[in-house]
């Protein structure tokens, strides 16, 4: 490639639309480079809170002012929508990355590995939102998955943790490669991969349809959408918690978004087939949830239940031109309540991972409304959150998604998903049960707090948190007001 | 501000403030508890003395954009009370001083946490009753499950966790169906106000209403509770500390009344008219078969706690038999059921405290060791038992009066129904208050003390005020309660002519007076 076409193709508009990547790209280098200098160890948490923050005043900055055209030779789009996904990418990994800080003990040493990695998940999230073109998302798609690969087996010490990360990679693995057969097929039928050459395509051509079935179940995995959603419960509880967190909120919107700006490849008669799938993914979750004695397990179910609802939207979306802006609306209010909501929750339960008897069995979280009443009220939130009770972002995301799922026809399965909602319910409800109602458990050892004053920054991302919980609840305006 | 943000919100100031007392002030936690409801009372006196009945639209009004999803009508903040409402404000208002007042004897362990929840599901309560915009109505319909959620799973008694589950997910499942309902309503009318949603539903066919009333039905009907879903509330009831029960049967089983009033009957007349039959059965089933469970229970609370299945069986009877008396009977009948099942609740707790028992053959003549106690336990008997001269008596009596003019069987068995009522209640107190003094702790037992006397007074003077002279309360909800029962006349107007093919000119000219969408 010569350099004129270098230039023109990184004109002013590619510059600024890939600004949020080179400044994590800029970051995560000079995090290592920082890491080697002895004189400098102190400023890394510096280093990372700066560059994640930096990227999302970027991205901020592209929501008030998009670029509207497709940059790089229309393989990227910074519009107002990736922008605000990009927001929310940032977001979740700053607050899990909040979480991370205090919570390795015996791998404590290899932290600036750790928050290398972390550093670059975002690059990955913000690439398979903005792609326009499946090459380019699935460059951010193993961008992403690689650091977390590593990142699930990263309690090295722990056979569950090891045990975890092999399971996803592996399985990412296949996940990849079906991805990449089907954008072979979708090529092989179309000659293109650029999204915006397969708008005028025909794309009703077997071998077509054949690839993007690949893709779907490929995206579907990350997501975690029956029936490729077995490998969750293991990873996500064998996982380093604040990665469990990273996993349940940045990874499935990412997912979420490149699901949306690639609904059109799905035929539109096949939203009665996306809802199905959401029903019984939802189904599916919430019944697994119901049989968890160990609550990072249940939110792992709960998430799998999560993202069904979620697909209730992408179904409404593919159904009619009208419900685009609205769907959009929902998906993004929606994850933006989930960001916040799970990662709190996982924050929480890795808090107490380092606390106490170190685990987060229902067993060891009775009694806690007594022995850390702020804590529990915390979780209490986000669990209500979760179940879609009102004055909290959850229950206005599940009414905006239940809104859409209703106008786009499928009122019976609307019906469905509330009454699945309610088992929901059930489960969280345990939680809150054991934390408030049951007297603290005789097994468990004195509460150990691991560094006095370690708390600041896991205090700090839980508030924010619990504010964005409850303002999305009450004040939806102002967030509804920032997606137009 | 206005004053009904300012009654609405009220309470949950109080909380916060309780939320910043340390945990150990707890005399300070119980007076601001008290003052804060105390001051809602008064806000709630002077709404009421305000109120100008004869003015149908809502008063008070306060109005504020919310938001808006894309698509979807503007949702506003808004609360306004009209003659629907104001008597279950009142109540409401009224209630709950007596409430905390009444905590003083049996919470003593957490009284932070139970005063904050207290004071929270004030404001949901207070919020369901004054709701003009069908988001806002829902938001507080569902908060307000959460405070006695916590009140029965931590201050309740052995089977706590049991029962207040089951109560959460019970109505928590009505209410996520009317959930989609009111999704449905707001994307057919394109708007959430109440008032302009009460217009334009009537007009709709009525297989479209009967929809959309099944799935408000629903809701309403778990939480009032109505027959066949009536099992969570007597483990609720059993299950809750004397305050939560008192809330509980005051006003929260209120909610679901207020809404079959509101929203099935006065939103619905179409569909209201062509089920009627369906819930005046329901009704008149509940008040038998909620006497005869009374009848067989020994333990006292879980009596009054079927008592209600009965006297809410008598509101949804008259609600539903859609006459002006019927329909202000069960309205009068509401606030009845609160003074005088939350009065009998309060006995039950206050002798609880004494003995720890609640077990019928564990009492027996203590009218002897308790006289003042004796004497506010037969009022609220009489009072439940619909004595003439006490507020019972009018309530049943509009509402048998309004079945009858509809369903002379169904009014007969609800007169069956006070005949039953009469026998429990009178049974249970000689069983409890007269007879030989046998057992040693009973005669030991020390009577009502001032405390609890004040708390019981405001209750009786209502009691007696009602019985006596009913014509200023139900004038609040005449003109309101009329313009229903018009609606209703109308659509039953148009039922009856549609189902006479004979004469098509007539049915002609009827429809075409009613557009449908």
């Amino acid at each position: 490639m010569n350099p004129q076409s270098i230039s023109t193709l990184f004109d002013d508009n590619a510059m600024r639309a890939m600004g949020p990547l080179f400044a994590l790209t800029l970051g995560a280098l000079v995090l290592l480079l920082v890491g080697v200098i002895p004189v400098l160890h102190a400023a890394r948490h510096l280093v990372v809170a700066a560059t994640l923050i930096a990227a999302m005043l970027l991205q901020i900055g592209l929501v008030n002012d998009p670029v509207t055209e497709v940059v790089i030779a229309g393989t990227y789009a910074a519009d107002r929508t990736s922008a605000l996904w990009g927001v929310l990418f940032c977001v979740a990994t700053l607050l899990s990355w909040l979480f991370s800080l205090h919570y390795y003990s015996e791998d404590r040493p290899f932290q600036l590995e750790h928050d290398f990695l972390m550093l670059i998940t975002p690059i990955g999230m913000m690439l398979m939102a903005g792609a326009q073109d499946l090459m380019v998302f699935f460059v951010g798609l193993e961008v992403l998955s690689i650091p977390l690969y590593a990142l699930a087996a990263f309690r090295r010490n722990r056979a569950r943790s090891i045990e975890a990360g092999l399971k996803y990679f592996l399985l990412g693995a296949f996940a990849a490669a079906f991805f990449l057969y089907g954008a072979a097929l979708v090529y092989a039928a179309s000659g293109s991969v650029s999204f915006a050459e397969l708008r005028l395509a025909d794309r009703t051509a077997p071998m077509f349809v054949a690839g993007v079935a690949l893709i779907m179940a490929s995206v579907f995995f990350k997501i975690s959408v029956f029936p490729f959603h077995l490998w969750v419960p293991d990873v996500y509880e064998g996982s380093p918690t604040p990665v469990t967190a990273l996993m349940a909120t940045g990874t499935k919107a990412a997912a979420f978004a490149f699901l949306l700006n690639a609904a059109f490849l799905v035929p539109a008669s096949q939203a009665g087939m996306i809802v199905a799938v959401a029903l019984i993914t939802m189904a599916i979750g919430n019944l697994g949830a119901l049989m968890q004695n160990d609550v990072k397990r249940m939110l792992a179910y709960s998430g799998i239940a999560h993202a069904g609802t979620i697909l209730l939207v992408i179904a409404g979306y593919m159904s009619g031109e009208l419900l685009r802006d609205a769907a959009l609306d929902a998906a993004l209010f929606y994850m933006g309540a989930y960001v916040f909501t799970a990662a709190g929750a996982f924050g929480l339960l890795a808090v107490l991972e380092r606390s106490g008897d170190g685990s987060t069995t229902l067993e060891s979280l009775k009694g806690l409304s007594t022995r850390r009443p702020a804590l529990a009220a915390a979780m209490t939130l986000f669990l209500l959150s979760l179940g879609g009770i009102p004055a909290t972002g959850g229950f206005l995301g599940k009414w905006f998604v239940f809104s859409v799922s209703y106008r786009s026809g499928f009122v019976v399965a609307t019906v469905i998903a509330a009454l699945l909602s309610v088992v929901g319910m059930a489960y969280y409800l345990r939680v809150v049960v054991a934390m408030y109602m049951q007297p603290q458990s005789k097994l468990l050892g004195e509460p150990v707090e691991p560094h006095p004053g370690s708390n600041v920054p896991m205090a700090l991302a839980t508030a924010v948190c619990a504010v964005f919980v409850l303002a999305m609840g009450m004040l939806p305006g102002y967030f509804l007001d920032q997606l137009r | 501000m206005t004053s009904l943000t300012w009654l609405t919100f009220l309470p949950l100031v109080g909380a916060l403030a309780v939320l910043l007392t340390p945990s150990t002030a707890v005399q300070l936690q119980r007076m601001i508890a008290l003052s804060t409801t105390l001051a809602v009372a008064v806000l709630g006196f002077l709404i009421y003395r305000q109120f100008d009945a004869a003015l149908l639209d809502p008063q008070n009004v306060v109005s504020i954009p919310w938001f808006q999803l894309e698509g979807g009508p503007a949702i506003h903040f808004k609360l306004g009370v009209d003659g629907l409402s104001i008597l279950m404000v009142a109540l409401t208002a009224l209630l709950m001083p007596i409430v905390i007042l009444s905590t003083w004897g049996h919470v003593d362990k957490r009284v932070k946490e139970f005063m904050v929840w207290m004071l929270v599901m004030e404001t949901g309560m207070l919020g369901v009753f004054l709701a003009l915009d069908l988001v806002l109505f829902y938001f507080f319909w569902e908060i307000s499950l959460i405070p006695l959620y916590f009140l029965v799973g931590i201050w309740g008694g052995e089977r706590r966790l049991y029962a207040t589950v089951k109560f959460f997910l019970y109505t928590l499942a009505g209410s996520l169906v009317m959930l989609v309902a009111v999704i449905a309503m707001l994307y057919r009318f394109g708007t959430a106000d109440i008032g302009a949603l009460t217009q334009q539903a009537g007009a709709l066919a009525v297989a479209d209403q009967s929809w959309l009333f099944a799935a408000f039905a629903l809701a309403f009907a778990i939480k009032v509770p109505m027959m066949p879903f009536h099992t969570w509330l007597a483990d609720a009831h059993t299950e809750a500390p004397t305050s939560g029960s008192v809330v509980l049967a005051g006003v929260l089983l209120k909610l679901g009344t207020y809404g079959l009033l509101r929203f099935c009957i006065a939103m619905f007349p179409g569909a209201a008219v062509e089920w009627a039959w369906l819930f005046m059965g329901i009704g008149a089933i509940g008040i038998v078969y909620g006497a005869f469970l009374a009848m067989a229970q020994n333990d006292l609370k879980r009596l009054v706690a079927c008592s209600s299945v009965s006297h809410l069986g008598y509101v949804i009877l008259g609600m539903f038999a859609l006459t002006s008396a019927g329909l202000q009977g069960g309205m009068l009948q509401m606030i009845n059921h609160g003074l005088s099942t939350g009065m009998l609740f309060l006995l039950v707790g206050m002798i609880y405290e004494r003995r720890h028992t609640r077990a019928l053959d564990e009492f027996g003549g203590i009218a002897s060791s308790m006289p003042l106690f004796a004497v506010f336990l037969v009022i609220a008997v009489l009072s439940s038992a619909a004595l003439p001269g006490l507020n019972g008596f009018i309530g049943e009596y509009l509402i048998l009066k309004g079945a009858f003019d509809v369903s002379p069987a169904l009014a007969v068995i609800g007169v069956l129904g006070v005949i039953f009522g009469s026998i429990y209640l009178l049974v249970a107190t000689r069983k409890v208050l007269f007879g030989p003094l046998t057992r040693r702790e009973n005669r030991e037992l020390s009577d009502l003390d001032l405390r609890e006397v004040s708390l019981l007074l405001p209750i009786v003077v209502f009691i007696v005020w009602i019985g006596v002279a009913p014509t200023p309360f139900l004038a609040q909800s005449q003109p309101a309660i009329d313009r229903v029962v018009r609606r209703c006349s109308e659509a039953r107007a148009l039922k009856f002519a549609s189902l006479s093919p004979q004469r098509p000119g007539e049915t002609a000219a009827l429809s075409s007076q009613a557009p449908i969408r």
